[in-house]
């Protein structure tokens, strides 16, 4: 009975594949927009389902008083209070939550990632003396020094560096990626994936 | 879409579905007709589920901002890949591995992809509801909210590891820090730029762009998966010969005077 479903499901993706492919490269047809408006529909449910997660994974950590649970009760109630303003139409309030606690945690947040990079700098230079730590601190130098205002050579040596060998590593490792979703949509679409083999 | 870019797309999609096809059925019979280079990032993974397995404590893997239905949905598959893999190994131990991500489309293909990997262990009874996690983030902030509450998570379900697969930007710099002060080792790789650079420099052992793709080659045995890692490379070379025929044909050109 699994295998059946394998199969179906397959033969399901595959097909639906297949005719928005066609549809978006070769022949723009309503078939095709009627299904990517379903894909949507189906995101849309998804943060639902994304919803009901949250609240499972914390009312558990809350019930069984896990590491952590004085957190999770404090994620229950904000969640709740959203809800609460969401329902009783209060929109303004709602957004005033948004800009003045998560936007405002999110900011102070983003003050700790420059530490965390910085520590994560020195920690990579202390690694020991290799050709790439070498390399790494050099450039940081030259990155650091050219910004600054007379730099004359140095600031040329940044600017070619950013526009040649950055921008070719740029996109070598882009194209990389790009090549290998290639491969992985063309698997999906010929049910190689393993999501419709198992 | 340009008619130019279409002939270019299509030509593109034959050529990678001729080799993948090909490919398949040549690694099907001989698979070490096909070696793979050593990549640290995979030699690193068993040695972490090792390590989970011993210490009886779980693994974290994270889809970063990776889910189906947009840019990313071919990088989330990779993910969902990468988790099969390890959960097949976890699977003897007593600790689900814990999976998050803050696209919530990513949700039901974790689910179902821990599901399957310890239904084919017969142990499906030990995949938790809660084994997979969505933690939202605003998108203007970057993935900042998600970052804080995996570094919480991390500390509070004791993870063993890190493997962040999948889309980030500067704020895996706090995953991976909060990762190095718990003396957890960290697998990571990221299709965004800032990512990847801070993954080289702050994880254990960094991924590097399409190295995230090959998740099933390295750790599996499947051929189709042996086949898509060795396609990869077949177009990377046929692309760097188209690179360096048009450089010859400009430079020939300029020389000679031709066009």
């Amino acid at each position: 009975m699994n295998r059946l479903w394998s199969i179906l499901a397959a033969a399901v993706a595959v097909g639906f594949g297949l005719i928005t492919l066609f549809g978006l490269l070769l022949f723009p047809n309503p078939v095709t927009n009627a299904l990517l408006q379903i894909a949507a529909i189906t995101i849309a449910v998804s943060v639902l389902i994304g919803i009901l997660n949250l609240y499972s994974v914390h009312l558990r950590r809350l019930f069984t008083r896990g590491r952590g649970s004085g957190y999770s009760l404090v994620m229950l109630l904000a969640a709740g209070l959203v809800i609460y303003l969401w329902l009783s139409g209060q929109d303004e309030a709602n957004m005033t939550l948004l800009e003045t606690v998560q936007v405002a945690l999110e900011s102070a947040l983003a003050g700790l990632v420059l530490f965390a990079l910085v520590y994560g700098a020195y920690r990579y230079m202390r690694r020991g003396v290799t050709w790439s730590g070498i390399l790494f601190t050099v450039v940081l130098l030259i990155m650091l020094i050219g910004v600054l205002p007379g730099s004359g050579t140095i600031g040329q040596i940044r600017a070619w560096l950013l526009a040649v060998p950055v921008s070719a590593g740029e996109r070598g490792i882009l194209l990389g990626i790009a090549l290998a979703t290639v491969v992985t949509g063309v698997r999906v679409l010929i049910g190689q994936d393993r999501n419709y083999r198992e | 879409m340009d008619n130019s870019t279409r002939v270019i797309t299509l030509i593109f999609l034959t050529i990678t579905l001729a080799a993948l096809a090909i490919l398949t059925q040549f690694a099907r019979r001989k698979r070490s007709a096909f070696p793979l280079r050593p990549l640290p990032g995979y030699s690193a993974i068993p040695l972490m589920i090792g390590e989970s397995i011993e210490a009886a404590r779980p693994l974290h893997l994270s889809f970063g901002g990776a889910g189906v239905g947009g840019e990313a949905t071919a990088l989330a598959m990779a993910c969902a890949e990468m988790v099969l893999q390890v959960a097949r190994r976890t699977a003897i131990g007593i600790e689900t591995p814990i999976v998050s991500g803050s696209d919530p489309t990513f949700l039901p293909l974790a689910y179902g992809t821990l599901y399957r990997a310890y239904q084919s262990r017969q142990h499906v009874d030990r995949v938790s509801a809660t084994a997979v996690r969505w933690y939202p983030s605003l998108q203007r902030t970057g993935g900042l909210a998600f970052a804080a509450a995996l570094t919480g998570t991390a500390g509070a379900e004791r993870v063993s590891g890190n493997i962040l697969f999948g889309s980030y930007g500067a704020e895996m710099a706090l995953l991976l820090d909060a990762g190095s002060r718990g003396q957890r080792r960290s697998v990571a790789g990221s299709d965004q730029l800032i990512g990847q650079a801070v993954a080289f420099g702050m994880a254990t052992t960094p991924i590097i762009g399409e190295e995230m793709f090959v998740a099933g080659a390295y750790l599996g045995d499947d051929a189709g998966t042996l086949a898509s890692a060795v396609t990869i490379d077949v177009l990377r070379w046929l692309v760097i010969g188209g690179m360096v025929t048009a450089i010859g044909y400009v430079i020939a050109t300029r020389l000679f005077g031709g066009g």
